[in-house]
């Protein structure tokens, strides 16, 4: 078990490296740059740009060499300020600082600094982080339990009108695009009938300091059930918004896997054993339904990222998707090169969590 | 065998295990309905060894899933019968009783030994999983059963194999599981649905040996339904034939495999190839399974038949007695045709059965 575990970690390696690789192309390709972006801004001087410039690789009308370079300099492979694949003390600057190696690039933790704020992305990404994981950490927990057990009761109560339901239901969400259905929450549950609030993680009214600062962790830890209350209220909209359509199409799958599964032998072996139908259903039929759901849902974590970007934005929910809609806006590409980069990572691990599941879940893939 | 038909409604003598009367099993699905099984009667004493032989789809697995109670419903439907199984018809049970003789007194192996065990669960497991729900013993306890029942069907290092998944066994392997499994709450009656078919030959011999050996050691009665006269031939006492959906022949292995008398069994011990064969083609039953939707009129067999005559494809010949109540036969050939009709070639032209010539002779002033 532990040795297919490190050989999954190994092999999520190059599939982060492809993705920084696609992450720095498509930066590249867009339209604009940063020394565009600069010339707007009339606090910074020209020397200020040629310095920062530098520090990056970063040269005005690049060929394809100093491309390539910009993209080392970025991952951390490239020492920029000495010109060279070697760190100030003479070793391979991918290395850590302990080590001998240099400080720049993302391998050692520097993304770089944003163009619009001027502040370190990396700090930046952070402060988003805990609204993005609560808002997608409850979303995928609900998803997944009302999926599965919509899905598993479907199936076995087949054709009756609780599965005829789900059926309908199911279309109706499955057609629908996020945007459009978090903006009609809002109007319905928000703005008509005020049940919820339609914007933020808390009540900036309440709330003794902004989400996500120190100040707001302390008073945050001295009383906790109301806050926690406040962002639980907050969820609900956004919650909605981002797993309703992911709930029709996997409780659809959840049913098929489902169905199938009561129509295997090993089920009809199970019954003859004169065990009971509650027994069968679950020991039998669900523990093998749950393999191609465990992938199913692995594959859908990274839609829940995307979705998380629209959702973010329609509710100003303070999380990396919307940081990443304003890097967008206002071009700023180390911030949106950091943010891919940290998202790619997360749906890896994900992914490579989902993988450690299934090996423990099916016990025909572990030796091989 | 006693006469049938018996008493609606009265259990069958104590010595009768299973006692299937005049079941009917139909499945209503989108293009109509299929009489899978239509009036099948058979016995089963104590201890003893019943086979059931027939083509594919003739209706012998939905006969043994009828007497488990399996058959899903819908699409199923057990339209009618009764089914004694040791003093009860467990037609009437309830689904709860039912859990009380499925697996505790009656119990089945499968004839897919590759899909039949959970993949996800380790073959002790799904033994201890059967042997706790029937029997009233602890989890170390029914292990030590569970393993007790590997050791019984011959599977070498019992402790480790029962700590093993499905996936990393042979299907020989996987069937001698099966039958442990069949077996772990000694079952009063034990169904096998064709249980050495998807095996090679070696290790089909060694199934049906081990079954044997089983069922000697246990004492316990079996349901063998087999499409092979030859795996008939070397386990069962009584054969029940069965041709779309009905029963056509029963008797003793010796009478029905030296002296078929139905045309139908007749064709099936033909079409077996056999050494002094070389070099001829094969025979073979002309036709085919008739289709469930338009099932023929009168004797399902008449149109393969080679010796229809007047009254078979408007009649239905009974299940009748030839000498003794458990040597019967369906087929006008062996019991006065209603209405005076006459024993007359009408279709085939074939040579009639030695019967059917005796017949044809006394027929002649």
């Amino acid at each position: 078990m532990t040795q297919y575990i490190v050989r999954r970690t190994i092999q999520a390696v190059p599939v982060l490296f492809l993705i920084s690789v696609v992450s720095f192309v498509l930066m590249l390709q867009a339209p604009g740059g940063p020394a565009a972006q600069f010339n707007q801004n009339p606090h910074i001087s020209t020397a200020q740009i040629n310095k920062w410039l530098q520090d990056w690789c970063l040269v005005r009308q690049p060929t394809l060499a100093d491309t390539i370079r910009e993209y080392l300099g970025w991952l951390g492979v490239w020492n920029c300020s000495g010109g060279s694949f070697l760190s100030a003390h003479g070793l391979p600057n991918f290395l850590p600082p302990f080590l001998g190696g240099g400080t720049n690039g993302v391998v050692h933790g520097d993304f770089g600094y944003s163009i619009e704020t001027g502040r370190p992305v990396l700090s930046m990404i952070l402060e988003r982080l805990p609204a993005t994981i609560i808002l997608m950490g409850t979303a995928f927990l609900l998803w997944a339990t009302i999926a599965i057990l919509a899905g598993v009761i479907a199936a076995v109560k087949r054709y009756s009108f609780f599965d005829q339901s789900v059926t309908f239901v199911s279309y109706v969400f499955y057609s629908l695009p996020t945007f459009w259905l978090g903006l009609i929450l809002i109007f319905i549950f928000g703005v008509t009938l005020r049940w919820f609030p339609v914007q933020g993680i808390v009540n900036v009214r309440q709330a003794a300091a902004p989400f996500g600062t120190p100040a707001y962790w302390a008073a945050f830890a001295a009383n906790p059930l109301p806050n926690i209350w406040d962002i639980a209220a907050h969820l609900v909209l956004p919650v909605a918004t981002l797993i309703a359509v992911s709930i029709a199409g996997d409780s659809r799958f959840v049913r098929s896997a489902m169905l199938d599964s009561l129509h295997q032998d090993y089920v009809r072996t199970a019954r003859a054993k004169g065990i009971p139908e509650r027994q069968v259903i679950l020991r039998h039929a669900f523990r093998n339904a749950l393999l191609p759901i465990l992938t199913n849902l692995a594959l859908e974590i990274a839609f829940l990222f995307s979705g998380a970007i629209v959702t973010e934005t329609v509710f100003s929910w303070p999380g990396m998707g919307r940081l990443y809609y304003e890097g967008v806006n206002a071009r700023d590409y180390f911030l949106l090169m950091g943010i891919l980069l940290i998202g790619s990572v997360l749906v890896v691990f994900m992914n490579l969590v989902a993988d450690i599941a299934y090996a423990i879940a099916d016990p025909r893939i572990r030796y091989n | 065998m006693p006469h049938l038909p018996q008493t609606p409604g009265e259990p069958p003598p104590p010595d009768v295990l299973l006692d299937v009367r005049d079941l009917r099993t139909y499945f209503h699905v989108m293009d109509g309905t299929v009489p899978a099984v239509d009036g099948v009667s058979f016995q089963v004493r104590r201890g003893e060894t019943l086979g059931v032989v027939g083509e594919s789809g003739c209706g012998k697995s939905v006969t043994a899933l009828t007497i488990m109670r399996l058959i899903e419903t819908p699409p199923g439907e057990i339209v009618s019968g009764e089914i004694w199984f040791d003093g009860r018809d467990v037609l009437q049970l309830s689904q709860d009783e039912m859990l009380q003789v499925r697996g505790a007194e009656m119990a089945m192996i499968f004839q897919e030994p590759m899909t039949s065990l959970n993949p996800v669960l380790t073959v002790g497991d799904q033994i201890v999983e059967a042997v706790v729900a029937h029997k009233k013993l602890s989890r170390k306890a029914a292990w030590d059963r569970a393993i007790e029942m590997l050791r019984l069907v011959g599977i070498p290092e019992a402790p480790r194999r029962a700590r093993q998944y499905p996936h990393e066994m042979s299907g020989g392997m996987r069937q001698r599981v099966m039958i442990a499994l069949a077996l772990s709450c000694d079952p009063k009656l034990l169904i096998a649905d064709e249980p050495t078919t998807a095996l090679d030959v070696t290790i089909q011999a060694q199934i049906l040996e081990l079954i044997r050996r089983v069922q000697a050691e246990t004492g316990t009665a079996l349901l063998l339904i087999t499409h092979d006269l030859g795996v008939v031939a070397e386990t069962v006492q009584r054969v029940v034939v069965m041709y779309a959906g009905k029963v056509v022949e029963t008797g003793s292995v010796q009478e029905v495999l030296q002296d078929p008398k139905h045309p139908y069994t007749e064709g099936l011990l033909a079409s077996i190839p056999s050494k002094g064969m070389r070099g001829t083609r094969l025979n073979v039953i002309k036709g085919s399974v008739p289709n469930p939707f338009r099932m023929p009129v009168g004797c399902r067999f008449h149109p393969r038949c080679p010796y229809a005559f007047d009254p078979c494809p408007d009649h239905e010949p009974p299940l009748d007695e030839l000498g003794r109540p458990e040597r019967r036969v369906a087929c006008w050939l062996h019991t006065t045709p209603p209405f005076g009709l006459e024993h007359r070639p009408r279709y085939g032209t074939a040579t009639p059965l030695p019967v059917a010539r005796a017949a044809a002779a006394e027929q002649v002033p």
